[in-house]
C-alpha cells in the first residue's frame, strides 16, 4: 500500500463524512460521551448535560476549524494545506447533507427534561434541564456559538485577525 | 354493462357513477392487481442478478454477474471507532515524541533551521508515522526467488516497531504467492520464454543505449510489435518501456486543450496524471455507470466548452479493463454503444485485462466478443500476464504513425531491453498457439478455471468479495485497520503471501486483501490456500457477508459527489 491516493479521488477527506456509518457513530459517540459523564457519581445531571455540551463544541472545534490539511500527503499539490476539515468537506460546495447534518445537531445539547434527544432541541433541551439557569445558559450558548459561527458559508476560508493562517 | 367493461379493462380509469361498494370494490381490484404487477416487477429484479443479459437487447453476449456487498452498519460503526483510537493514541505519541519522553525516529528540522519554513509538514506525515508504521512489516518484503505462484521470502525482524529491520539470514521457503499479478504463470526462470531471453542476451546484451527515434530501434523491437497488432486483431502497434508511462507520456499526445477526457472514477493514477498532462478538460463518471457517464456526454455536447460554449474538438472516453482495486469488468459493450452513438473516441487500458480475460486471452475486447476495431486507442502493459515488462498502444496505422514521433516516451525515453522483448515475444506466441504447443491455450483456461472456483468458494465461505466472477483480481474486505495487519501477519505465519491495502488507497472504511490469481496454481494449492484464509477469517472474524448482494448497477455509491472542478 502506498500512502496516497491510487485513483482520481486527490483528497479523501471530503468524502469522510458521507461514508456509510458515519452519522450513526457520531451520535453514538457523542451518547458514550453523555453516558461516562453521567456515571461520574457527584456531578448533577444539568452539570453533566453542560459537560456534553462544552467537550463536544471543544472537540468538534479542534478537529474540524483548527487542525487544518489533510493526515497524509494528497496529489493534489497542496490545494488543501490551508483548509480545515470543514472547508475541505465536498470540495468546499456549501450546504451539503453531511454540512447541514452536522450544523443541526450542534443545537440540542441543552437538555432540561428527562426525554432525550432528538438532535434539534438539544440546545432547547439543555436549557430546559439547566433549569434556566443564567450561568449554565451563558456557558452553553458562547459554546454553541464557537462552534456554529465557523460552519456559516459566510465565514469559509475567512481567518479572523490571522489566528490560524499558516 | 357500462360497469362489466370496467372491471374487466385493467386501467386506472376509476368509476364515479357508481354506487360505494362497487368502488371499494374496483378500489380492491386495482390495488390487488397493481400489487401483483409489484410483487413480480421486485422479485424479478431481486432475486434475478443476471437481467443485464436480456436487458439490454443481447449487447452482452453472456451473463454479468458483479456484487459489491453494502458494509455492515456495525462493522462501519466499528472501523470509524478503530481509527478513533488510533488517532487519540497517535495524538498521544506525537505529544511523547515532541516532549522528549519517546524516542523519535522520523525527520525532524534542526536545531538552527527551526524559525525557517517548516521543510517537513508535520501533519502530512501523521497517518504515515502513527498508523502506517504499525503496521509496516506487510508491505515492501523482499522476495528472493522468481515470483511464480511459490516464492521464497527473506525473513526480517524489528526491534523497534517497524521503525528499521533487520535479517535474521533466513529464507522463509515456499510461501504461496496470492499477489503478484501472474496471471499466465509467465513469471519463470525454466522454459522456452526464459533460454531465449537467455540467447537473444548472450546476442544482444542487455542494455540499448539509446531511444527509439536513435539508434535503439532493435529488429526485435519491430518483430515484437508486428506480433502484438496480430495478437490484438487491430492494425499496428506500439511498445513502449514502462507500463506508467505509457499512459501519462500518451494521453498528452493524444488530447490537449480543447478536448474533453470522460475519465472512470477509479482510474489508475497514471490515467490521471496523463489527462492532467495533456492539459483538457477532466470530467469524471461514477465507477462503471452507464447512466452517469451518458448524462456527462449529452451535457459536453450539448453545452459545448466551458466559456465559450464551442463545440469540443474531441471527446475521449478513459477505461480500464478490470479494475485492480475492485476487481470490476467494464460494461465495454454499453461503453463502445454510447461511443457510437455520441461520435466519442475511447482509450482502454488493459493492464489487468490482457491476456487474463477471454477465451483466447485477447482481453476485456474478446471477453464479450465485440470487434477491436471499435475501441480507438488500445493500451495494455507487458506486466501482469505476459511476465516482462513494459507498455503498449495499439490501434489504427495512422494512429500509430502519428505516436511515433509525437509521443514524449517513443522519442526521450529509452528502448526496451532486448531480452523482456523476447519474453514477451515468446509468451505472446505460446499464448496464440504459434509456438506449436497448446500451453498457452490450457494457461488462460486454467485462470478462468481456478478464478472461477477461488471465488466461488470464499463466497460460500462468508468472506465478502468484490467484483465480477470472472475477474482474476479478487479483493475481500477486511474493513477494520487493525484487521489489515493482522491479516498480512497471520497469512504469512501459515506461509501465504498476500497483499493487504488500506486508507487512503481505498475509500475509509472499505480495507481490503486483494488477491490476484494465477494460472501457475495448482487446485491443491488454491484449496490450501482457502483452507488457511478460513481459518484466519474465523480468527479475525472476517466472514462478514450476509448474502444481501445488490445487483448491478445498484453500488451503493453516494448520490451527492461532489467533485473538484478546476476549469
Amino acid at each position: 500500500m502506498n500512502v496516497g491516493t491510487a485513483h482520481s479521488e486527490v483528497n479523501p477527506n471530503t468524502r469522510v463524512m458521507n461514508s456509510r456509518g458515519m452519522w450513526l457513530s457520531y451520535i453514538l459517540g457523542i451518547g458514550l460521551l453523555h453516558v461516562i459523564l453521567l456515571s461520574i457519581p457527584f456531578v448533577s445531571v444539568p452539570v453533566v448535560w453542560t459537560l456534553t455540551n462544552l467537550i463536544h463544541n471543544l472537540c468538534m472545534y479542534l478537529l474540524l476549524h483548527t487542525v487544518k490539511g489533510t493526515p497524509f500527503e494528497t496529489p493534489d499539490q497542496g490545494k488543501a494545506r490551508l483548509l480545515t476539515h470543514w472547508e475541505q468537506m465536498d470540495y468546499g460546495v456549501q450546504f451539503t447533507a453531511s454540512r447541514k447534518f452536522l450544523t443541526i445537531t450542534l443545537t440540542p445539547v441543552i437538555i432540561t427534561s428527562s426525554s432525550f434527544t432528538y438532535p434539534r432541541f438539544r440546545y432547547i433541551l439543555t436549557s430546559f434541564y439547566t433549569k434556566y439557569d443564567r450561568v449554565h445558559f451563558v456557558v452553553n450558548t458562547v459554546s454553541l456559538l464557537t462552534v456554529l459561527i465557523p460552519k456559516l458559508p459566510q465565514l469559509h476560508g475567512v481567518r479572523i485577525f490571522g489566528i490560524n493562517k499558516y | 354493462m357500462m360497469r362489466k367493461e370496467k372491471c374487466q379493462s385493467k386501467t386506472a380509469f376509476f368509476p364515479l357513477n357508481c354506487p360505494i361498494s362497487l368502488k371499494v370494490v374496483f378500489l380492491c381490484v386495482f390495488v390487488y392487481n397493481n400489487m401483483f404487477v409489484c410483487l413480480f416487477f421486485y422479485i424479478c429484479f431481486s432475486v434475478f442478478q443476471v437481467h443485464l443479459a436480456s436487458c439490454y437487447g443481447g449487447l452482452y453476449g453472456r451473463p454479468f454477474i458483479e456484487s459489491f456487498e453494502e458494509t455492515p452498519m456495525l462493522v462501519a460503526v466499528l472501523t470509524y471507532m478503530g481509527y478513533g483510537i488510533l488517532t487519540i493514541f497517535g495524538y498521544l505519541r506525537d505529544f511523547l515524541r515532541h516532549w522528549q519522553i519517546e524516542k523519535c525516529s522520523i525527520a525532524r528540522e534542526k536545531e538552527n533551521q527551526k524559525d525557517f519554513v517548516p521543510l517537513y509538514q508535520d501533519f502530512e506525515n501523521f497517518y504515515t508515522r502513527n498508523l502506517y508504521m504499525r503496521i509496516r512489516d506487510n508491505w515492501n518484503r523482499p522476495i528472493c526467488s522468481v515470483p511464480g505462484a511459490k516464492m521464497d521470502l527473506m525473513e526480517r525482524t524489528s526491534r523497534d516497531y517497524n521503525w528499521t529491520f533487520e535479517y535474521t539470514d533466513r529464507v522463509v521457503q515456499d510461501v504461496i504467492n496470492l499477489g503478484s499479478y501472474n496471471y499466465l504463470g509467465f513469471a519463470e526462470n525454466t522454459g522456452p520464454c526464459a533460454d531465449s531471453a537467455c540467447e537473444v542476451t548472450m546476442k544482444y546484451g542487455v542494455g540499448v543505449t539509446s531511444t527509439r527515434q536513435e539508434i535503439g530501434n532493435l529488429d526485435r523491437h519491430e518483430e515484437m510489435e508486428k506480433l502484438v497488432a496480430k495478437f490484438l486483431g487491430v492494425e499496428s502497434a506500439m511498445a513502449f518501456g514502462m507500463g506508467f508511462a505509457t499512459n501519462s507520456m500518451n494521453i498528452p499526445a493524444l488530447a490537449g486543450k480543447g478536448c474533453l477526457i470522460l475519465s472512470d472514477e477509479l482510474n489508475h493514477a497514471s490515467l490521471v496524471l496523463g489527462a492532467r498532462l495533456s492539459g483538457s478538460t477532466i470530467r469524471v463518471f461514477k465507477h462503471n455507470n452507464m447512466q452517469s457517464l451518458e448524462k456527462l456526454l449529452r451535457e459536453a455536447i450539448v453545452h459545448g466548452q466551458p466559456r465559450t460554449h464551442r463545440p469540443w474538438k474531441k471527446i475521449l472516453i478513459v477505461v480500464e479493463g478490470i479494475y485492480s482495486m475492485e476487481g470490476s469488468i467494464v460494461r465495454l459493450p454499453e461503453v463502445i454503444a454510447l461511443k457510437k452513438r455520441y461520435r466519442a473516441y475511447l482509450y482502454l487500458d488493459e493492464a489487468h485485462s490482457i491476456g487474463a480475460l477471454g477465451p483466447k486471452g485477447r482481453g476485456v475486447v474478446d471477453y464479450f466478443g465485440l470487434d477491436p476495431c471499435d475501441v480507438d486507442v488500445m493500451m495494455g502493459t507487458f506486466t501482469k500476464s505476459f511476465g516482462a515488462a513494459g507498455g503498449y498502444i495499439a490501434g489504427k496505422r495512422e494512429l500509430i504513425e502519428y505516436l511515433r514521433s509525437h509521443s514524449h516516451s517513443a522519442v526521450y525515453a529509452t528502448s526496451m531491453s532486448p531480452p523482456v522483448v523476447e519474453q514477451i515475444i515468446t509468451s505472446m506466441k505460446c499464448i496464440m498457439g504459434e509456438d506449436g504447443t497448446t500451453i498457452g491455450c490450457k494457461r488462460v483456461r486454467q485462470l478462468a478455471d481456478n478464478t472461477v472456483y477461488f471465488r466461488k468458494r470464499l463466497r460460500e465461505m462468508g468472506f465478502i468479495t468484490y467484483g465480477n466472477n470472472d475477474s482474476p483480481v479478487v479483493p475481500m474486505m477486511l474493513y477494520m485497520p487493525a484487521k489489515i495487519g493482522a491479516f498480512g501477519r497471520e497469512m504469512l505465519k501459515r506461509n501465504i503471501g498476500v497483499v493487504v491495502v488500506g486508507f487512503p488507497a481505498t475509500p475509509i472504511i472499505e480495507s481490503r486483501a486483494r488477491f490476484c490469481i494465477s494460472a501457475a496454481h495448482t487446485k491443491d494449492m488454491l484449496d490450501r490456500a482457502l483452507s488457511v484464509i478460513s481459518e484466519v477469517g474465523d480468527l479475525l472474524q472476517l466472514k462478514y457477508s450476509r448474502h444481501r448482494i445488490q445487483p448491478s448497477p445498484a453500488r451503493p455509491f453516494d448520490d451527492n459527489v461532489y467533485e473538484d472542478i478546476d476549469d
